[in-house]
């Protein structure tokens, strides 16, 4: 009897012991978001998932782990290259499992703190739900979740990291998608020149200041400033493409009123963000600026600012590019913060 | 001390048995017409002499609740989101760990609440890894219809139903209310609720294969798919 109590005590002692070691572990380290000058709130939702370094440093794995495609081969980087602000550099369309093709040109991820919808017709809600759309996609990462899991679970660094990110090693999409989240939201361009002249620490040249000009009168109603996107869909008479016959927004709301509207694209990194459009179907900023001004297709649904095209001369052009030219943040391109996990570790010289 | 233990393990024993008997089971049984839903081998006809077998069955049973003592008390099912599927027989057994009795109505959303669509990535059975979640148009699926059939035009003759939506308009999810007359006052064990496929082509719209053999996104077919099912229910025994 006496010998049933000792252990009893022993096993409360040992109960209480583990619980508090528990307590002790998951002891995250918060990750500060911090809001530019002047930009408005964010819509992420910080309560719901609380940055950590822990579960940013696991963001940036996932990010970069080319298991969470079907053949091991592609990677949430493949397509979104840093040194492209996250978007597929120089290329229409990116490449899919299996020798296949995306049918839209990737965005850069750059400031998605800041929008509610996604993708170029909106149809996704929720920066949460995002990642398990190239995922799952065939002519993108083509796997299921439930092998992405099963990958994840396998591999104890997961199981440690996990853990470390959100207090147990329990692994769902759910988390998957927060970690993902974490170091997506962490992208925020928002240190170009045009940032630093906004903020009074550099000045504009000539061609650059008079670009500003023409482009807050011709350009900025839709690709409004800080975000250089007002984040609506318009129609900017673009014909429909028979090899893809992407009607864009009216795909989600089934309104023919939304035939061929498309999100309005940010211009942050432009100069490096190339191919441009849904389609990417103009391969330079010349290529856009002529549609503009002369081969745009105006129809029933294109926008109403549009619909006597936009008028700008030679020279309007040059001093817009020039403009354009200032929203290129290096810092942003270069971060070591951002690049693949094995690259941003400090380098550790192996002495003898 | 060891007949202290022996005690204890019989007590425990006891009150298992005891519980499992005060358990109310809510036992579901899909059926096509009259007949039990075998998956891929049987053939069935609509309503309309459609030939056409089944390959998936799905549904959300959201926030089931039941009226009893009378309509004097409500219990609420723990599991806010439930998943049921032809293919696995325990979603089918729902266990209310509460003996109830006198019951006068079981009520539950048939699909997903229009905030659970909007909030990001859920668990459990809300998992997007479940299947009934549209990535590109973010959304629940709320039920699902699978199969082949020779009046389908769609490639290799198959058709299938995939039905959601929550935005104004589109929205798919649809109250169910069953009601009982029921005057026993023993508690209930078994309360057995047959689902029938046939419901899905008839009722308050006609949808013939021929016509509509695919509904992949919410909108006007999805609703009439739902206006159509929502009516699928009905309670066949209490025991």
């Amino acid at each position: 009897m006496k010998q049933t109590k000792a252990f009893l005590i022993l096993l409360c002692m040992v109960c209480v012991g583990i619980a508090f070691i528990t307590i002790e572990k998951y002891k995250p380290t918060p990750l500060k978001f911090i809001i530019p000058k002047g930009w408005p709130k964010p819509a992420f939702d910080f309560k719901r998932n609380p940055l950590t370094q822990e579960g940013f440093e696991l963001g940036k794995k996932l990010f970069y782990d080319e298991r969470l495609s079907k053949d091991s081969t592609i990677s949430c980087a493949s397509c979104h290259q840093q040194f492209s602000a996250f978007a597929t550099f120089d290329h229409p369309f990116s490449h899919g499992y299996n020798n296949s093709f995306t049918t839209r040109n990737a965005p850069a991820l750059q400031n998605l703190a800041w929008q509610k919808e996604f993708m170029w017709d909106g149809g996704i809600n929720h920066l949460e739900v995002q990642p398990i759309t190239p995922i799952v996609a065939e002519n993108e990462m083509a796997e299921t979740l439930e092998n992405v899991i099963l990958k994840l679970k396998r591999d104890t660094a997961y199981l440690r990291m996990f853990k470390a990110a959100f207090g147990d090693a329990t692994i769902n999409t759910q988390r998957m998608n927060k970690a993902l989240n974490q170091f997506m939201v962490m992208l925020v361009s928002s240190n170009s020149k045009y940032d630093r002249v906004m903020r009074g620490e550099d000045t504009f040249n000539l061609p650059q200041r008079l670009g500003y000009e023409i482009f807050k009168q011709k350009c900025a109603s839709c690709h409004k400033e800080p975000f250089f996107t007002d984040f609506t869909y318009r129609n900017n008479g673009m014909p429909l493409d028979a090899t893809i016959n992407d009607i864009g927004r009216m795909r989600i709301t089934g309104n023919k009123n939304d035939s061929l509207k498309f999100k309005v694209p940010s211009l942050r990194n432009v100069d490096i963000t190339y191919p441009y459009g849904h389609d990417g179907r103009f391969f330079t900023l010349d290529n856009v600026f002529e549609h503009y001004r002369k081969n745009m297709q105006p129809i029933h649904t294109t926008d109403s600012l549009l619909k006597n095209k936009l008028y700008l001369s030679n020279f309007q052009i040059g001093q817009v590019t020039a403009f354009l030219f200032t929203l290129t943040d290096s810092g942003f391109l270069k971060n070591p913060k951002f690049a693949a996990p094995a690259y941003s570790k400090p380098t550790i010289l192996h002495q003898h | 001390m060891r007949k202290n233990v022996t005690l204890y393990m019989l007590f425990s024993l006891l009150h298992v048995i005891a519980s499992a008997q005060n358990n109310t089971v809510i036992k579901l049984v899909h059926k096509v017409g009259d007949k039990t839903l075998q998956l891929h081998t049987e053939t069935y006809f609509n309503q309309f002499n459609e030939p056409f077998t089944v390959h998936k069955f799905k549904y959300y049973i959201t926030g089931l609740q039941i009226e009893y003592e009378n309509g004097k008390k409500k219990y609420t099912f723990e599991k806010p989101y439930h998943l049921v599927a032809e293919e696995d027989s325990t979603t089918k057994m729902i266990t209310l760990n509460k003996p109830l009795k006198n019951i006068t109505t079981i009520s539950f959303l048939l699909g997903v609440d229009s905030l659970r669509n909007v909030s990001g990535a859920q668990t459990d059975d809300l998992d997007p890894m479940k299947g009934m979640f549209w990535t590109w148009n973010t959304g629940y699926i709320y039920a699902k219809l699978e199969g082949q059939s020779d009046s389908s035009n769609a490639a290799a003759h198959y058709f299938s139903y995939h039905v959601g939506g929550y935005k104004t308009n589109e929205n798919a999810a649809r109250k169910v209310v069953l009601k009982i007359d029921e005057k026993s006052q023993s508690p209930i064990n078994e309360i057995a609720i047959e689902a029938d496929i046939l419901k899905w082509f008839v009722g308050a719209n006609e949808i013939k294969i021929s016509n509509a053999a695919v509904c992949h996104q919410p909108g006007v077919l999805a609703m009439m798919l739902a206006d159509n099912y929502k009516n699928m229910f009905t309670i066949k025994a209490i025991k």
